[in-house]
């Protein structure tokens, strides 16, 4: 796996495709923050986290688009299929590189807290736990975003197919819901929606069910992405 | 080393391969001779478990590939039909990659034998088809694998270039079993000491290659104009 790990990572970072989108996805983070943050007036990394959806909804199905539609398009899946590998192992190689993509890309923000807690004095411990959040986001949308590559052969539609997904389920946990869904139904579905369970990791609190909550729908999805692999072949 | 009995794979409504049944074992070259979608890739498709089969079982090396396929294609070196490979990598960096998963190191005269050793710094996608045959061809060796099973492992190429080929192939077949399809009728002759010629998803000749030069082209047309009647 170690090998068809460093392949997923090498296509990213020996393709200048790889540094334009994280360049993009730090440069959209930190300016988008940074145009506010005098206007909030307070050393807060709460609406940096608030923003992140938004953001991943985006940068996250274009990291994971070529995934397996590329394969499937070029037929390199098949070389893949030949090779003594499980369906699984390529399934988490492709997650992993995705990953430390999203990772790289996030690191790239980390000048900002580092910027106000020696200016301000902000606590770190609850940056770090937003981090811990963001990162566990991002993998349940690499992993549905990868369902969506490897379910296609065009990466423009694995593409549109998952942001338009992940849009919806931001869309959930957010105030225009809120004022147009019904309330019982928003109860029903709020719960649901993975910012709804990110809140709590933005708020500086390890909620162990938001945890469980993450880790499994990212299982879930990795696990649906297997078995369609499997099942093609 | 391989054993098929009574396959049958559809697609939906769609017949591909109807009860084939053969063995090999270790030593033979096998050439897979059959007109254009006549079933010959889904055959080999089979035997590597990237399919399963509607009926009938299939057996690679004492296992079956469509539960076990990691097992089979462990010891199964494979050049797929128009051999995709990943053109934004150099040659050494693919070779390495195979090499990486089947975590086997690569034989250090595989580059000068397969005559890629000149190519080994350039990207794929710069390479000339020949080349590419070439690199496709490596990568199906790597690991020493006891099977190799090689989709049209000329097709496209001049006659140097398939010539070069067919020697490969003529060189490590010695301790292994090798397949190979083609619709070069003149390479079954050079180079297989078996022919299985398959029409329509079923076999039409399983047997030794007929001796004399053009024998094999003459059979190949009478045994499938017949079952075109």
């Amino acid at each position: 796996m170690k090998a068809l790990y460093f392949k997923e990572l090498g296509y990213y970072l020996k393709n200048p495709i790889g540094y334009i989108v994280v360049v993009l996805f730090a440069v959209f983070a930190n300016f988008l923050f940074l145009k506010d943050i005098f206007a909030i007036g307070s050393a807060s990394m709460r609406p940096f986290f608030d923003m992140l959806p938004w953001l991943f909804m985006i940068f996250i199905p274009a990291v994971a688009m070529r995934v397996f539609a590329e394969e499937r398009r070029s037929n390199t899946l098949e070389t893949l299929l030949t090779l003594p590998v499980s369906e699984t192992q390529i399934v988490l190689a492709k997650f992993f590189g995705v990953v430390t993509i999203v990772v790289l890309g996030l690191s790239l923000t980390l000048g900002i807290p580092i910027l106000l807690t020696v200016l301000s004095g902000m606590a770190i411990q609850e940056v770090m736990v937003g981090y811990l959040g963001a990162l566990l986001l991002a993998s349940l949308f690499a992993a549905i975003s990868i369902l969506f590559s490897s379910l296609t052969k065009n990466q423009v539609v694995a593409f549109l197919s998952a942001a338009l997904v992940l849009f919806f389920l931001v869309l959930l946990n957010s105030d225009f819901t809120s004022n147009v869904i019904p309330r019982e139904l928003l109860n029903l579905l709020s719960p649901l929606a993975p910012v709804t369970q990110y809140d709590s990791f933005v708020k500086g609190l390890i909620d162990l069910r938001a945890v469980v909550y993450m880790l499994s729908f990212t299982a879930l999805f990795i696990g649906l992405t297997v078995i369609d692999l499997e099942k093609r072949s | 080393m391989i054993q098929l009995t009574n396959i049958t794979k559809e697609f939906g409504q769609k017949l591909a391969v109807r009860d084939v049944s053969f063995t090999a074992g270790t030593g033979e070259i096998i050439g897979f001779l059959g007109p254009n979608g006549a079933g010959k890739t889904t055959t080999m498709r089979l035997l590597l478990g990237i399919l399963t089969p509607t009926r009938g079982s299939v057996k690679v090396l004492g296992r079956n590939p469509g539960e076990n396929r990691v097992g089979v294609v462990r010891d199964t070196g494979y050049l797929p039909e128009n051999n995709p490979l990943y053109p934004e990598m150099k040659v050494r960096e693919y070779l390495g990659f195979i090499a990486g998963v089947r975590r086997k190191p690569i034989p250090e005269d595989l580059a000068a034998n397969v005559g890629i050793d000149d190519v080994l710094d350039v990207r794929i996608e710069e390479l000339s088809r020949g080349y590419k045959q070439r690199v496709g061809l490596a990568a199906a060796l790597i690991g020493d694998p006891k099977l190799i099973i090689l989709d049209e492992p000329t097709s496209g190429l001049d006659p140097i270039e398939q010539d070069r080929i067919k020697n490969l192939i003529r060189t490590v077949a010695k301790d292994k079993t090798v397949i190979f399809s083609t619709h070069i009728l003149s390479e079954v002759e050079d180079i297989a000491s078996r022919l299985i010629i398959i029409n329509r998803g079923e076999i039409v000749y399983d047997g030794k290659k007929p001796a004399g030069k053009g024998s094999v082209e003459k059979l190949f047309k009478q045994l499938v104009r017949k079952e075109k009647k």
